[in-house]
């Protein structure tokens, strides 16, 4: 597929071309309950902020992030919960 | 097919009724319809038979969701059919120009009634010849076939089915309220000499992304639903994978032309018609009924000893101008024929009128089918 | 190195990499959670058979779920849908379209395969306009709102849509929002589940066009405005009429039995087949 991911290792991964911006969506911003999230610094190749991630050892993994984006573009690994397929 | 679907024998018979068996005879197994005169009794009948045979008639809310659900059931491999009159084609419009950008395979019967807009029910007009071309938006093709009897009820419904089938492609059958109501002999032939033609679909197991399902001059296979071949199936301009394009001219000029081309290319094969003339015949075009009129004044006006020959359409569109021109070069002169102020008419002036003299007659009163002593009389003018 | 991809990705078609949806809009949320509602229930993707129309909403399934597809024309989707559930009985046959699409042009529709009970879920994205177009008032859009249509105030009353499908005689009727999206799965999964005429509203945010609009500042202003105006189905019975102007009930507001239309014309149809005349 080929949609590059940041912090491929990290337990919330982004794939930042995918998101459209958090000054337009910022979705994941709002729904994350530790407040992870900030805009990122440098814009993406369509010309949209993505976000960033500092504390990965925060999350609770609560699936917020994923499960608001509208653009499929946030993965949370190791989830909790009666979850299904794997990836 | 089965004894079931096929009921050989000799019939007096409606041409309605004939309709509905050519249906199942073809292998129709999902129709959907809205009561409409002179139509219904096409529906009735399907919703009696159709059930024996495991198919299922359905009655929807209107015109155009009866259309619409038997596209949506052609799409997954059924054969079908929708019947109604001009008022119900005006509604269907916009659905069959979908059925033809999607390349639908379907049989839309129109049992033409007096118009325009409610006008007169029971009785036979050709007015909705140039509807079946162009009713609805945008350039496209069409195939349509003209009955002049109960037993042409029977065998052009089968037809139709077929060239749906082939050229995935709505088929119109024009009918009429005449036709569709007179009763007359019918003969059902023995199943394994009916022609049951059936669409070409993927091999089972291909790969969905190398599916080119669209926009074939040779006709693409159709990637019918439930086998697993992911189809896209778009309203919107799209190329042969059926992936939607929305901005390169190139697609929208592809998306057309090949529409058009995939029937245009197979005219030839397509065309029916019933040729009977010499070189220097005054000849009488007509489809449908008239028809029958025409063919009676051609035989009158030969035993009074003018020149007379007959060309009957039977497949209107595509416009067979090959054969109108064949004809036109060897005709002294053209007299068309329709009940109706002259729809096949300029088609037919255009394809003849560089190699002979072409006249329009409409019965003396729309609505009726000629009297063949006023085609006699117009044919005599002629020749003067 | 195994690739990552988003645990969702494999419904999606190979060829689309991204929607069109503008920044925030809600059809994604809604996107992802049908595919969690068919993850959760371990089924296939080629079990379903996605119906569309015209309208934003309509671009859910349309390029992006990776099965058979049929975008259709507008207003239509239930009537084509009702076809293909003919033709192939045991396929799940699933309609998302938008509030315009399914309640407008389409209303008549709606309203006819609720009363048949026919065997499909339908998910109806409510965005309270017509934002493909540019922003038009809708039947659902609320009165007093300028739209490029009516410039001096929308003078309409709108539908509740989950009332109206509820009255025409769907046998599952749910509303959710996008701030939602987990109750929205399993309410999806009940109704994928369920055999019979299955409706699912979701209100779901159009920053771009009814948010400009209606004065709304962007998506995460939109969704918290719903979560404010939303109640709970089951509080909203002790209210009265007045106390539930600009609420947003939301839940499983009906869950009943009756009997499905195919499986009645399976019925006639074996009878025919036994004794035909």
């Amino acid at each position: 597929m080929g949609i590059p991911v940041q912090n491929p290792d990290g337990k919330v991964r982004i794939f930042q071309e995918l998101c459209k911006g958090v000054e337009g969506c910022g979705i994941c911003l709002h729904v994350c309950r530790k407040k992870l999230f900030k805009p990122a610094l440098t814009l993406n190749r369509k010309g949209y902020r993505p976000p960033v991630i500092a504390e990965q050892e925060s999350c609770t993994s609560c699936e917020n992030c994923e499960i608001f984006c509208p653009d499929m573009a946030i993965a949370v690994s190791g989830r909790t919960g009666k979850r299904r397929v794997k990836t | 097919m089965t004894s079931e679907r096929v009921r050989s024998g000799r019939y007096f018979m409606m041409g309605n009724e004939a309709c509905a068996e050519g249906a199942l005879a073809a292998g129709c197994e999902f129709a959907a319809g809205y009561p409409i005169t002179p139509a219904t009794e096409i529906a009735n009948r399907l919703a009696k038979r159709l059930p024996q045979v495991g198919g299922a008639f359905l009655q929807m809310e209107d015109e155009i969701s009866s259309i619409a659900a038997v596209i949506g059931a052609s799409w997954t491999g059924k054969k079908v059919m929708t019947v109604t009159s001009g008022p119900g084609i005006s509604l269907m419009s916009e659905n069959i120009g979908f059925a033809v950008g999607v390349e639908t395979p379907c049989v839309i019967v129109n049992v033409q009634r007096g118009a325009p807009t409610t006008g007169m029910p029971t009785v036979g007009v050709q007015g909705d010849m140039v509807q079946a071309k162009h009713g609805s938006h945008g350039d496209y093709e069409i195939i349509a076939l003209c009955p002049s009897s109960p037993q042409e009820m029977f065998d052009y419904t089968i037809t139709a089915f077929n060239y749906a089938e082939k050229y995935r492609t709505p088929v119109f059958i024009l009918s009429d309220a005449f036709v569709g109501h007179m009763r007359e002999e019918v003969t059902i032939p023995e199943a394994k000499t009916i022609e049951s033609v059936y669409r070409k679909i993927p091999s089972q197991g291909t790969d969905p992304q190398s599916i080119r399902g669209f926009l074939d001059e040779d006709i693409a296979p159709m990637p019918i639903f439930g086998r697993g071949f992911k189809a896209h199936v778009t309203s919107s301009c799209h190329d042969q994978a059926g992936k939607r394009n929305l901005i390169d001219l190139s697609s929208l000029d592809l998306f057309v032309r090949r529409l058009s081309n995939k029937i245009l290319k197979h005219k030839e094969d397509i065309t029916i018609v019933d040729g009977n003339y010499a070189k220097g015949d005054v000849v009488l075009v007509s489809y449908g009924p008239v028809a029958r009129s025409a063919s009676a004044a051609a035989n009158e006006a030969r035993e009074a000893g003018l020149p007379a020959g007959t060309l009957r359409i039977a497949t209107v569109w595509p416009f067979p101008d090959h054969e109108i021109e064949k004809m036109a070069r060897k005709a002294k002169h053209v007299i068309v024929l329709e009940n109706n102020l002259g729809q096949m008419y300029p088609y037919i002036k255009a394809a003849a009128a560089r190699f002979t003299g072409v006249s329009f007659l409409a019965p003396a009163l729309i609505g009726q089918i000629h009297d063949p002593e006023e085609i006699v009389r117009k044919i005599k003018e002629v020749v003067q | 190195m195994k690739e990552i991809v988003h645990p969702l990705r494999r419904f999606v078609r190979p060829s689309v990499v991204s929607s069109t949806n503008c920044p925030g809009c809600g059809n994604g949320i809604v996107t992802q959670s049908i595919l969690r509602a068919i993850d959760e229930l371990a089924m296939d993707i080629d079990d379903f058979v996605f119906v569309s129309g015209i309208g934003c909403a309509a671009w859910i399934p349309s390029p992006f779920f990776n099965a058979d597809v049929l975008h259709s024309i507008h207003g239509r989707p239930l009537a084509y849908a009702l076809g293909i559930k003919m033709g192939l009985p045991e396929k799940k046959v699933m309609v998302v379209s938008g509030d315009g699409d399914l309640v407008a042009i389409g209303g008549n529709h709606l309203i006819h395969n609720a009363r048949r009970n026919v065997d499909m879920t339908v998910i109806c994205v409510n965005n309270s306009i017509y934002g493909m177009t540019g922003g038009q008032a809708g039947p659902t859009t609320p009165a007093g709102v300028e739209t490029t249509t009516t410039p001096y105030g929308s003078f309409e009353n709108p539908f509740d849509i989950s009332r109206l499908v509820i009255a025409a005689g769907a046998t599952f009727v749910a509303r959710w929002t996008t701030i939602h999206p987990r109750e929205m799965t399993r309410s999806i999964k009940k109704a994928i589940r369920k055999k019979g005429f299955s409706f699912i509203e979701v209100h779901s945010q159009c920053p771009v066009q009814f948010g400009r609009k209606s004065g709304m500042n962007g998506s995460v202003e939109m969704m918290e405005d719903y979560r404010k105006r939303s109640v709970r189905v089951e509080k909203a019975a002790g209210f009265k009429e007045e106390q539930l102007k600009n609420r947003i009930v939301v839940g499983e507001l009906v869950d009943i039995e009756k009997p499905e239309m195919v499986e009645e014309i399976n019925r006639i149809r074996a009878k025919a087949m036994r004794r035909p005349s």
